[in-house]
């Protein structure tokens, strides 16, 4: 099966390649994709899975990996910030980069993210590397996503009116400059960091003598890479992603397909005030054909690295999860939107681009997830 | 040639940073024509540009439509201008005033001797903007690059990321701003109610635009709410001005076109569009291209005109606002 898998990866990632080897920007993009599913099934780098580690199994190094990833992203961004935007204090904000509104629906928004996650069990970008998985659970929840997204489109116009219109959007180099907000930055991730150190497993046995080459492969192909390594590639691919085509992010496709299907079905209005002046996952349409090639380059590779693995498996989780997975996935699609993105395109995306609505939108979520799960709505 | 205003994108940020190597290479040999002349007193080429970017009296002015272009990848030196904040003014309508463009070029490095080249997105649309706009202040000598953007792009030619600071010059513009180059609404009123009929206006929206059968472009709210056009104008899109590359036809090519519609430069000319954007793009061909001496563009245009009450208008599609 597990062979199947990795054919199945990679024929898919040829037939995006031809579809679109004429256009460099979307052959990068597929490389990007394929990189970053990579590293996400690897590492096994799913926000509810890095939670669920250090709340119910008291293993914190999954939170550390996430940690570091926007160290690593926080320092990319502002090389890049450097170079296209000099003087930071200006008015305007650096192109592109998924800085959000701050408000109440953000925080909203965030709940039900994190919600989301716990109920369906994952986020969106784990949902999608767990395709190549066999994951059962997943179609049913990225079915709910494209859903909730309607639902969050529909609702959006109330929204806006209510508490986004006139939500600051909050920039940190702004007001503290690039050194002060790369230092802000950096020391509420040491501090975030600290408790969770404390907490970390004992030590393996050290190994003595070299590897072999069949111990490398086994590291690489097999075994599941460290969090540390997950998140410093995060980091970087999120880095690269910014400098050559958009910040990285799941959900703009999904996004986009929701919005021309509901407005097709008339449950989402032709204009939507304010949407599109935000950068963000969903908020520019034309956005569609380099996030769908990101996105199916990233699920494609998740097949071959799945497969390659032997993690391939369907378990039927039974209807009555299904129905929480489709809530769950429902609830994704909804804060999604209403954040401008997932944890993939607020939470890290926003905080390596200094956003605050990425760590207004990270907290609230992550905080509702980690309560769930102990209260063990999970299972 | 269609109207899509904002239709570059990720293929052509992609051919920016991916372009450069080959580059260099066409760079050094251009550098032998160095001491060559620019064809015309309006237009500069690629290859002369390529030849002159390290001249200091060169100042390279971007201006793009699409945000976050200039920033992955411009011609190198160039300084970004921002069409909707500098070249404007940002809350009355109305063209940046001459202290806003006396900064903005002071900190571009332009002095009484530069050569400004203007270069953008959209063919050169809110390039062409801005060399009308300096044009009204007097700044001595503005051209555009032929071809602008995209024809940088597709020769992938050098870009650069990096930011310049050039050194700020102490540049004065003209007390008096040239206004000669410029209709307001009273002017154009006049001439749709025959009473100046010794004027030809010039509208260069798109045929179904100028019908009357959309009221605007894909795309756009239709911020006017009326359709048609101005009674009396002629209409050739600005698209028929340029070659598939995006380069300005022949002086020859240009005469003969607007001379097909009865405009020859005899006459005072008034060109429109719908806010002042395309139609600087055809102002340019008319004005610095052929020369003609008395050619005036109407930036309120279409998003003024339609919305003003009263005023006569053609409108063959019979287009009702509002009717579904």
């Amino acid at each position: 099966m597990g062979w199947a898998a990795a054919a199945t990866g990679v024929v898919a990632l040829a037939a995006i390649w031809a579809a679109v080897a004429e256009d460099r920007a979307l052959v990068f993009a597929l490389v990007l994709g394929a990189g970053f599913g990579l590293v996400l099934q690897r590492s096994r780098f799913c926000f509810l899975c890095l939670l669920r580690d250090a709340v119910t199994g008291g293993d914190p190094r999954g939170l550390l990996g996430l940690l570091a990833a926007l160290a690593v992203g926080t320092l990319g961004y502002a090389v890049v910030f450097g170079a296209w935007l000099p003087v930071p204090l200006r008015p305007g904000l650096p192109p592109d980069a998924h800085i959000g509104p701050v408000s109440w629906v953000l925080v909203l928004a965030g709940i039900a993210f994190g919600l989301g996650m716990t109920l369906s069990g994952s986020c969106v970008s784990g949902h999608l590397y767990r395709l190549g998985e066999g994951s059962l659970r997943a179609p049913v929840a990225l079915l709910g996503t494209g859903i909730g997204f309607v639902a969050g489109l529909a609702s959006w116009p109330g929204l806006y009116e209510a508490g986004i219109r006139d939500a600051p959007v909050v920039w940190l180099p702004h007001h503290l400059g690039y050194a002060g907000s790369i230092l802000l930055t950096l020391a509420v991730l040491a501090l975030l960091a600290l408790p969770l150190l404390r907490r970390l497993p004992a030590a393996e046995a050290g190994r003595t003598g070299g590897l072999d080459l069949g111990d490398v492969l086994h590291r690489v192909f097999r075994a599941r890479w460290p969090a540390w390594l997950g998140g410093l590639a995060v980091g970087a691919i999120g880095t690269v992603a910014y400098l050559r085509t958009e910040p990285l992010g799941v959900t703009a496709a999904i996004g986009g397909w929701s919005r021309q299907a509901g407005a097709g079905l008339g449950l989402v209005p032709d204009r939507l005030p304010g949407l599109d002046a935000f950068a963000g996952c969903g908020t520019a349409p034309d956005a569609i054909i380099g996030n769908a090639t990101f996105v199916g380059a990233m699920v494609a590779a998740s097949f071959v690295a799945a497969g390659i693995a032997r993690q391939v498996s369907f378990d039927w989780p039974g209807w009555r999860k299904q129905g929480r997975t489709l809530a769950g996935g429902v609830l994704l699609g909804w804060g999604s939107m209403t954040g401008l993105g997932c944890t993939v395109g607020t939470l890290l995306s926003g905080g390596m681009a200094a956003a605050l609505s990425g760590w207004v939108f990270g907290l609230a979520c992550m905080a509702t997830a980690a309560v769930t799960l102990r209260w063990g709505w999970d299972r | 040639m269609t109207d899509q205003p904002f239709s570059l994108s990720r293929r052509g940020i992609a051919s920016l940073a991916l372009g450069g190597a080959a580059v260099a290479l066409q760079a050094r040999s251009a550098s032998a024509q160095q001491a060559a002349a620019p064809a015309s007193q309006a237009l500069v080429s690629t290859e002369w540009l390529a030849a002159n970017l390290r001249d200091p009296k060169v100042r390279i002015i971007e201006v793009s439509v699409n945000p976050g272009l200039f920033e992955r990848g411009h011609i190198p030196g160039a300084t970004n201008v921002s069409w909707h904040r500098d070249l404007v003014e940002t809350v009355r309508r109305d063209i940046a005033s001459r202290d806003q463009i006396q900064n903005l070029l002071r900190r571009a490095g332009v002095t009484e001797d530069s050569t400004v080249v203007l270069y953008g997105d959209n063919n050169n649309w809110f390039a062409a903007w801005g060399a009308w706009v300096f044009d009204i202040y007097g700044v001595r000598d503005v051209r555009l690059l032929d071809g602008g953007r995209r024809k940088w792009e597709a020769e992938g030619r050098a870009v650069s990321t990096r930011p310049v600071q050039p050194t700020a010059s102490n540049l004065t513009l003209a007390a008096a701003p040239n206004l000669a180059l410029r209709a307001r609404l009273t002017d154009v009123v006049p001439i749709a109610q025959n009473q100046a009929a010794e004027v030809k206006l010039l509208d260069i929206r798109s045929p179904d635009e100028y019908s009357g059968r959309i009221f605007a472009p894909q795309g756009f709210q239709e911020l006017a709410i009326r359709a048609g056009h101005i009674p009396g104008a002629v209409n050739v899109p600005w698209g028929q001005a340029v070659r598939p590359d995006g380069t300005f036809k022949s002086v020859d090519e240009l005469r003969a076109l607007y001379a097909a519609v009865g405009i020859d430069g005899s006459k005072p000319i008034v060109v429109y569009c719908r806010i002042g954007e395309r139609s600087s793009h055809s102002w340019f061909a008319l004005k610095r291209l052929l020369g003609y001496q008395n050619v005036r563009q109407y930036d309120g245009s279409w998003t003024e005109y339609g919305n003003a009450v009263g005023v006569p208008i053609s409108n063959p599609a019979g287009t009702v606002w509002g009717a579904t």
